[in-house]
């Protein structure tokens, strides 16, 4: 016998044990995921996962405006503006996790240390403040380099950390980057318990928080990353997640609704744009990018999106600039596929299409967004261009999208405000200023564009910036430097019995993405 | 030669050859499109900060010098900051290295103990259907991918019979004090049966997805090997001598057929490192594969670097232990290592 009865024993009692051994707890836990690490130094925060904990492991002066557009207090509960300087009224019953009291020196810190950082949202202010100064325990002053209307919404990317416990934690200068990037110094409603950037951050309900968390909210919360959609699937059928990313497939997400799943969207003032390129030819030509445009079928894209009978992760777009935001023009009709109109313009533009190889780009990461790129392979092959689709991944696109002359001459890119002023959606992606990256991928140069941009960041009067950028939506529209695809909506798979109070009632969106994501406003059930 | 000089004199090679890997991957990693500091910094980033950020990171200086100035770090044990996790690469290394191993270890285990046995009967049963059952097995083990094992047995062993957990490496309720990273290590050291019970339960379908396809070519390779051994005059007259079938499979047929596998297998050890990416992906295992992904799609250079080391000193450390026990095993090479 190759193997004898002692062996066997142990084999067999080694996997009764194991077998036997089942996770036990007896409080209200919320396990939710995101696809990329999570970061969570407030100063180094850029992407969804890294807001939606900012949002919970700190404070900001502002909050985007819950059901409704612009901010809200948060922190401060009122402001003056005076031309180019805002003087801020803080809270004053607001303590750090550590028991520090939050006053307005931790404020004028927290924006020194991002600035002299330079990572994370800090561009959003990069040449627009003067300087802060902290003038009472509860008073803090920004005085701008120039009046600047989008200053006062992009403070919802302006976190504050408790300076006392940065400083005691600094090596050589570094701002404590390190440090941050592995605790958490802030004031917010949960704490750090546990964080490892390529699997989970574990949180803890903080009970001294200023403001109150819904009925069931989650005494612990696990966000993990990078969990595959099999994995994130099977878990959520055993109840073991309650809450997906929104990155899952169509097929996933439909297939969680029919178990039980309740399937949930976030607008997030986002858009799913794909990005022309205006100085390659024949791009460079507005003919042929209406021609394009024209020619794309909208409707096929709608039912790309839709993931059941119910729930879409699109809505239609009218024009580049999304609902919720400055600018945006109900009545202004949305884009449709018009053949004839495209046969049209394609004729009145300088270059033969079949003179031009059409170099079409998706990022590999997103295999998804291939059926977009292969759409319109079909449509415009029979408008005699020659399309050629390229699967880049996204370490080269990013490269690629430097220059114009390297970049593609279309790629398919979601792009969403950082902050609930339209500035950071347009002015990001069309002022002819902007350095040339993926979110500027279309190069566009426009004189009156960019006045009119420039104009909006200084006209403080919100009825005037309204009709400035609707002036602004129009040239985009009539000079299409993208085609607007659709409006892009986040859908999340919700466990039965957990309710994500923010997204199941419009009154109490939130329209920023990732800013929904309040731990506290989620109820979930006992742990069995 | 003794054995202490034999080896010294491998571990000799094996840092000339992880200093040229270290260049290697140095260059490459430098050479492929993305910038660093703007994929870190992200799309709004002004050209200021991303060059602040190149300053930060010497990505302005020669290559040479860069080079210069890394090993230079590498010697104070210092491999600089990742953009990936944002914490020191060292720090990284030794978190996820161990997750790492400790997989690759028991899926190694699992190929010896299962892979080995499964061919022996095989050889033994020749022609009989277990034999068939056996080649049936390991032929369907090794023309899938890991991957695609890690899915079904979740699929099977996790979503339709929930007896196995789907994530991690222990219960979300257990905490058990970081040790050595190894788990299993961890646990026992903290006397915890329980917890040592909960990591062992979540490290038996990764590791065993990971070793399948390891276990059916070993399978196939004890079988061949014993086959051959079988008709050897040795066999022959272990069996004129009436030896049990048994005792001739085990101690004439089996110990000499090891050798060709315990090499494969080696070397398969090397290959699981690289196939662990996926599985880990997939069981959300917190590993060092799954880390070197994600630095690689980031560009994260440090971090590559960092990880290709660590990854090119375990594969040479695993083939001196594979030499080793080979020519424990065959003392024919032992004897000519010892004339050369």
């Amino acid at each position: 016998m190759l193997f004898n009865t002692k062996t066997t024993l142990l084999g067999t009692t080694v996997l009764a044990m194991t077998l036997a051994a089942a996770p036990v707890a007896a409080e209200r836990i919320l396990r939710a995921d995101e696809v990329a690490v999570g970061e969570i130094d407030p100063a180094k925060a850029t992407d969804y996962a890294d807001t939606v904990l900012a949002i919970n492991l700190y404070d900001t002066l502002v909050y985007p405006k819950q059901g409704g557009s612009g901010v809200q207090p948060h922190l401060a509960t009122e402001w003056a503006i005076d031309g180019a300087t805002y003087t801020f009224t803080l809270r004053d019953d607001v303590t750090f996790n550590s028991g520090n009291p939050l006053t307005a020196a931790d404020v004028a810190y927290s924006f020194e240390r991002m600035m002299a950082m330079g990572q994370g949202n800090s561009n959003l202010f990069a040449g627009v403040v003067d300087s802060v100064e902290a003038t009472g325990d509860n008073t803090v002053v920004f005085t701008l380099t120039e009046p600047f209307a989008p200053f006062l919404a992009s403070l919802v990317r302006m976190p504050v950390v408790d300076m006392a416990v940065v400083k005691a934690n600094e090596v050589d200068g570094d701002w404590a980057s390190t440090w941050m990037s592995q605790n958490s110094a802030g004031s917010g409603q949960y704490v750090i318990t546990s964080h490892d950037p390529q699997t989970e951050t574990v949180m803890a309900y903080e009970a001294d928080y200023f403001m109150e968390p819904v009925e069931g909210y989650p005494e612990t919360v696990r966000y993990r990353y990078g969990l595959e959609p099999s994995t994130v699937r099977a878990l959520m059928s055993r109840g073991e997640h309650d809450i997906s990313s929104q990155w899952l497939p169509p097929e996933v997400f439909a297939g969680l609704a029919e178990e039980g799943a309740t399937l949930v969207t976030e607008a997030g003032l986002s858009g799913e744009y794909f990005k022309m390129n205006t100085q390659r030819a024949p791009l460079d030509d507005v003919h042929c990018r209406r021609a394009l445009a024209y020619a794309f079928d909208y409707a096929t894209m709608a039912q790309l999106t839709q993931i059941n009978d119910e729930v879409s992760s699109g809505r239609p777009m009218n024009g580049a600039i999304p609902q919720g935001l400055l600018g945006y023009d109900a009545i202004v009709p949305n884009f449709s596929q018009d053949m004839a109109l495209a046969q049209e313009e394609l004729a009145k533009c300088a270059y033969d299409p079949a003179e031009h190889l059409l170099d079409v780009a998706f990022i590999a990461e997103t295999p998804a967004r291939e059926r977009g790129a292969l759409m319109m392979q079909a449509i415009y092959s029979t408008m005699g261009f020659n399309v050629e689709i390229t699967r880049t991944p996204w370490a080269l696109l990013t490269e690629q999208v430097t220059a114009p002359p390297t970049a593609p001459h279309v790629v398919e890119i979601a792009v969403s405000a950082a902050s609930p002023d339209t500035d950071s959606l347009l002015y990001a992606m069309y002022h002819s200023s902007q350095p040339a990256s993926w979110i500027a991928s279309s190069y566009f140069k426009n004189p009156e564009l960019d006045a009119l941009l420039d104009q909006a960041r200084i006209e403080t009067d919100q009825d005037a910036r309204q009709d400035i950028y609707a002036q602004a939506n129009a040239i985009l529209a009539q000079e299409v430097p993208d085609i607007f695809a659709y409006e892009l909506l986040g859908a999340f798979a919700v466990r039965e019995g957990v309710t994500f109070h923010n997204l199941a009632d419009p009154a109490l969106t939130y329209p920023n993405s990732g800013f929904n994501m309040r731990f506290a406003d989620i109820s979930v059930p006992e742990a069995e | 030669m003794s054995i202490f000089r034999r080896l010294l004199g491998r571990l000799g090679a094996s840092l000339i050859v992880l200093i040229g890997v270290s260049m290697l991957i140095f260059f490459i990693a430098r050479i492929i499109p993305g910038d660093p500091a703007r994929i870190a910094l992200g799309p709004r980033a002004t050209d200021a900060q991303v060059e602040q950020m190149r300053e930060a990171l010497n990505l302005n200086e020669p290559i040479v010098v860069q080079y210069g100035l890394f090993m230079g770090d590498l010697v104070r044990g210092d491999l600089g900051i990742s953009l990936y996790s944002n914490r020191p690469v060292m720090t990284d290394l030794v978190e996820y290295l161990p997750a790492t191993l400790e997989l690759v270890l028991l899926a190694g285990f699992m190929m010896v103990m299962i892979g080995l046995p499964l061919g022996a009967i095989s050889a033994r049963y020749r022609g009989r259907w277990p034999d068939n059952l056996v080649r049936v097995i390991s032929l369907l083990a090794v023309s899938a991918p890991a991957f695609v094992w890690a899915v079904g047995l979740v699929l099977v062993f996790a979503y339709f019979t929930p007896l196995f957990p789907i994530t991690g490496r222990i219960s979300d309720t257990l905490e058990v004090e970081r040790l050595t990273g190894f788990m299993l290590i961890d646990t026992l050291a903290a006397g915890r049966l329980d917890a040592f019970a909960s990591a062992l339960h979540h490290l038996i379908l990764p590791a065993f997805a990971l070793a399948l396809s390891g276990i059916g070519q070993a399978a196939r390779l004890t079988r061949s090997n014993m086959i051959a051994t079988y008709e050897q005059p040795a066999i022959e007259m272990a069996q004129a001598y009436g030896f049990s079938e048994a005792r001739i499979a085990r101690r004439y047929a089996f110990k000499p057929s090891l050798i060709p596998s315990l090499t494969i297998i080696g070397l398969d050890f090397a290959a699981l490192l690289g196939n662990a990416f996926l599985v880990e992906v997939i069981f959300a295992w917190p590993g060092l594969s799954r880390y070197g992904v994600g630095v690689i799609l980031q560009k994260d250079l440090n971090a590559i670097v960092g990880t290709v080391l660590i990854i090119s000193a375990t594969f040479l450390i695993a083939n001196i232990i594979v030499d080793f026990l080979v020519s424990v095993l065959n003392p024919r090479i032992r004897f000519s290592e010892d004339n050369k």
